[in-house]
Formats: C-alpha cells, sequence, structure tokens
C-alpha cells in the first residue's frame, strides 16, 4: 500500500480531508525526524517505539581473500512495534 | 539521550505544527495507527513518503528441542513488524544525531524529489476537486503545515505552497509550473530513444541473420560438392583423409620419436590425428584404460582412443604388459564431441575393434 492510499484511508478513518491528513502526516514526518534527531525515543501509543540506536562496529572477513576490515559504527533507526500489534499481526 | 518523547507531547508537537487543535491531531494519529494495521494486514506493506515502509515479513515454521523434556517440537511461522526507513531518513540518521543543522540543509536536498511527486498529486488532486466542483477550502493556516522541514523558515514556506494549494494559478504559480513541465520533456526523448534502440537491434538482427544464410549455404554447397565426390570416387576419399591425418603428425616428433612411427607404418588402418600427447604413463598391475580416459579426459568412454593411438604397444587391451607405456594423446574438440554422429560413430567402431582384438588375440 502506497502512501496515497494509506492517505486515503486515515481521512476515512479519522473524518478529515485528504488535504488535512496529508499535510498532517507530513508534520508527523517532520516532527518525528525532529525529535529522532534530537536523541529522543518516540513513544507511539498503540504502535511502538521509534528510536535512533547506535549500530556497533565490527570486523567482517572477505571470503575469497581472508582479508580483515572492519566497518565502523552507525546510527540506526529503529521502529520497536508494542506487544500488542505483534500479537495481532502475527497470525495476519 | 534518552529522553521519551511521550504520546502526549507527540500530539500536543503535531497539533501546534500544523495549526489544529489536539484534539485533531490526536484522532489523526489514532486513525494513522488503525489504518497502519489495517493496510498491513490487507497489503502486508504499507509505505509513508517522508519516512519509511513498514512491512509483514513472514517467519517460516522451524523445528526446535524442548529444553526440559527433550522432545522435538514445532514453532509455527509468524508473522513479523519490519521498518525500513526510507533512504533519505537512513543518511539523515547516519550522519549523526550531533550534525542536526548539516542535517537540515540534507533534508532540503533531499525534499526536492517529495515535493515533485507531491506536486504531481496535487495536481491530481486539483483534477478531482475540478470534477466534484469543490473551491478551496482552507488556506493560509495550513500552507506551512506541508513543510516537513525541522525548523520552519521563512523562505521554505512560500515553496511548499504549491502542494496543498487545490488552485496553483493563484500565489503558487512558480512550483508548480516548472514541476509539470518538467516531466513533459523528458516523456518526450525516451519515446524516440526507444524506438532507435528499436530500430538498431532490428538492423544487428537482420544482418546477423543474413550472415548466418550466406554461412549456411556455403557450408551447404561444400557439403554438397564433397558428398557428390565421394560418391563419384569412394577410393579418392579414403586417400585424402589419409593426408589430412599425415599433416598434422608430422609436428609432434620433436616431443616423441615413437608417435610418428605407428601412423606412418599403419596409415591405410588410421586416419585419426594425435597431433599432441598429453603425458605417456606407464601400465600399472591396476591401470585400466577406461580409468585413464576418466582421469585424463574426463569421462571413460573415451577408452578407445587411447587403445587407437597405441595399437603399435597394445595387443590385447584387456590385457596389457605391466610398464608398457601408454601414449595418452590430446583429444580435439571434434574428438571429444560425442554430440557428433561422426565422432561417435568412429569412437563406436574403435571400441568394437578393441573389443575384438580382446576376444581374439
Amino acid at each position: 500500500m502506497l502512501t496515497k492510499e494509506f492517505i486515503g484511508m486515515i481521512a476515512q478513518a479519522a473524518g478529515l480531508s485528504k488535504k488535512d491528513t496529508e499535510q498532517l502526516l507530513a508534520t508527523t514526518n517532520a516532527v518525528m525526524r525532529e525529535n529522532l534527531m534530537a536523541g529522543k525515543v518516540i513513544q507511539w501509543q498503540g504502535l511502538g517505539a521509534f528510536e535512533i540506536k547506535e549500530r556497533a562496529a565490527r570486523t567482517i572477513v572477505h571470503p575469497r581473500t581472508g582479508e580483515r576490515s572492519t566497518i565502523p559504527s552507525k546510527q540506526q533507526l529503529v521502529f520497536r512495534p508494542v506487544n500488542a500489534m505483534k500479537e495481532e499481526l502475527k497470525n495476519a | 539521550m534518552a529522553d521519551k518523547l511521550s504520546w502526549t507531547e507527540l500530539r500536543r508537537a503535531v497539533a501546534t505544527r500544523a495549526g489544529v487543535n489536539e484534539k485533531t491531531a490526536g484522532v489523526f494519529l489514532n486513525a494513522l495507527t488503525s489504518q497502519l494495521l489495517r493496510g498491513l494486514r490487507a497489503d502486508k506493506m504499507v509505505k509513508i513518503n517522508g519516512f519509511g515502509t513498514f512491512k509483514l515479513q513472514a517467519v517460516a515454521p522451524r523445528k526446535s528441542v524442548n529444553v526440559k523434556t527433550g522432545e522435538e517440537i514445532v514453532i509455527s511461522g509468524y508473522n513479523k513488524i519490519v521498518f525500513m526507513p526510507e533512504v533519505g531518513v537512513k543518511e539523515l540518521v547516519e550522519r549523526g544525531d550531533s550534525k542536526v543543522e548539516s542535517g537540515k540543509s540534507k533534508v532540503e536536498s533531499t525534499e526536492i524529489d517529495p515535493l515533485k511527486k507531491l506536486g504531481e498529486q496535487a495536481e491530481e488532486i486539483v483534477g478531482l476537486l475540478a470534477d466534484l466542483g469543490q473551491g478551496p477550502k482552507s488556506e493560509k493556516p495550513e500552507e506551512p503545515v506541508v513543510e516537513p522541514e525541522p525548523t520552519p523558515e521563512p523562505e521554505p514556506v512560500v515553496e511548499p505552497e504549491p502542494t496543498p494549494e487545490p488552485e496553483p494559478v493563484v500565489e503558487p504559480t512558480p512550483e508548480p509550473e516548472p514541476v509539470v513541465v518538467e516531466p513533459q520533456p523528458k516523456k518526450e526523448p525516451e519515446k524516440p530513444k526507444k524506438q532507435f534502440h528499436f530500430v538498431r537491434d532490428l538492423l544487428i538482427c537482420v544482418v546477423v541473420l543474413l550472415l548466418l544464410l550466406f554461412g549456411g549455404y556455403f557450408f551447404l554447397r561444400s557439403q554438397l560438392t564433397r558428398w557428390m565426390e565421394s560418391l563419384a570416387q569412394p577410393k579418392e576419399n579414403s586417400e585424402i583423409s589419409i593426408q589430412k591425418s599425415e599433416e598434422p603428425v608430422v609436428e609432434p616428433v620433436v616431443m616423441d620419436t615413437i608417435v610418428p612411427e605407428p601412423v606412418v607404418e599403419e596409415p591405410a588402418v588410421e586416419p585419426e590425428p594425435y597431433s599432441d600427447l598429453i603425458t605417456i604413463e606407464e601400465m600399472h598391475e591396476a591401470s585400466r584404460l577406461t580409468w585413464m580416459a576418466k582421469r585424463y579426459y574426463g569421462d571413460k568412454k573415451y577408452w578407445p582412443y587411447l587403445y587407437d593411438a597405441n595399437r603399435d604397444v597394445i595387443v590385447n587391451p584387456s590385457r596389457i604388459k605391466v610398464g608398457t607405456p601408454i601414449r595418452v594423446p590430446k583429444l580435439t574438440k571434434e574428438q571429444r564431441d560425442t554430440t557428433n554422429a561422426e565422432t561417435k560413430a568412429r569412437l563406436e567402431a574403435l571400441r568394437i575393434e578393441a573389443e575384438e582384438a580382446c576376444r581374439t588375440k
């Protein structure tokens, strides 16, 4: 399902116009991005948590040459769904 | 670092930024959650532009063992929710949260694409609205909302107008127009390119076909003439083949003195050329021609060639004296090609000959 269709569904469910929904979605994205960049964990009720986590540096071995090299650590955006959602979609 | 942004805080932030009351924002966010669930259940995938994609990933059932009892149990398969941030967002995150400001500029650059898309969408929405006969409802309070920019600046606020505006003619004309104009010239050059490719491919096909036809014609003609000749003079034909076999054989004399002898002696019987040797191997007690063939040629079906190349030393191929040097010739492509009927017949003839020798000698 792509954004356009998704917006339509939200609009219908929330009783808002598509245009308003689109704007609200964009605002939400911006707010979330800002807060994530500020190092905050976003607790989304009924959905889960969004968080920027550091992925530790690790060494890899080139399978053919046996060469070892390090992949530096990096920041990653992770999403942890709440249990209720996990359970609900387990057998979807 | 581990600061939390709670649900109410999020709702409030969205509400203030969007210029709506908290209740509406709450309704929207809840609808988003429920629809996300619904979308995942229906399509196993929900994409949100400017943020990322939620996917449902199936985990296959697997076997495991009950740690207490040692019993085998099956862990049934289930679905897992996976979130993949959009490339722009991912890059932004990777730059590190300490560089929020540099990240900001990044956002602006990545915004170009979404803006275009939004512009297109806005166009469509405008069309729809026009069909329905609806006028523009809300204008200014929502305009700044569209901008997903972290910090709303005076400049970007002007830019996003085109997307929400149902009537792009009034104010925001600068933006949507270039967006609309761009794709048109883009689409046009693509078609001629494709046509050009098509024509080129067609030409290549025709040329290749012509070449093939010519080749086939000449090949058939030569084959026909040869066949006619062989019909007319069957004896000459065998002579020709002998000459052919002698020609390549002359070269390897340098390598081994034994090679030319059999060929020279029995050219009438032996038109098969073995121009090159891989090696010379002495027979052991456990040696077999078939095994040698397997070792050197990869298949034991080629063993008759070994017999053929060593007729001078092998009397009975199933009883070769220990210590006999066996020449292992290199096989040409034609000799290896068992799909070729000629080669197959040749191999078969050699094999029958060798088996005959087994029985009689």
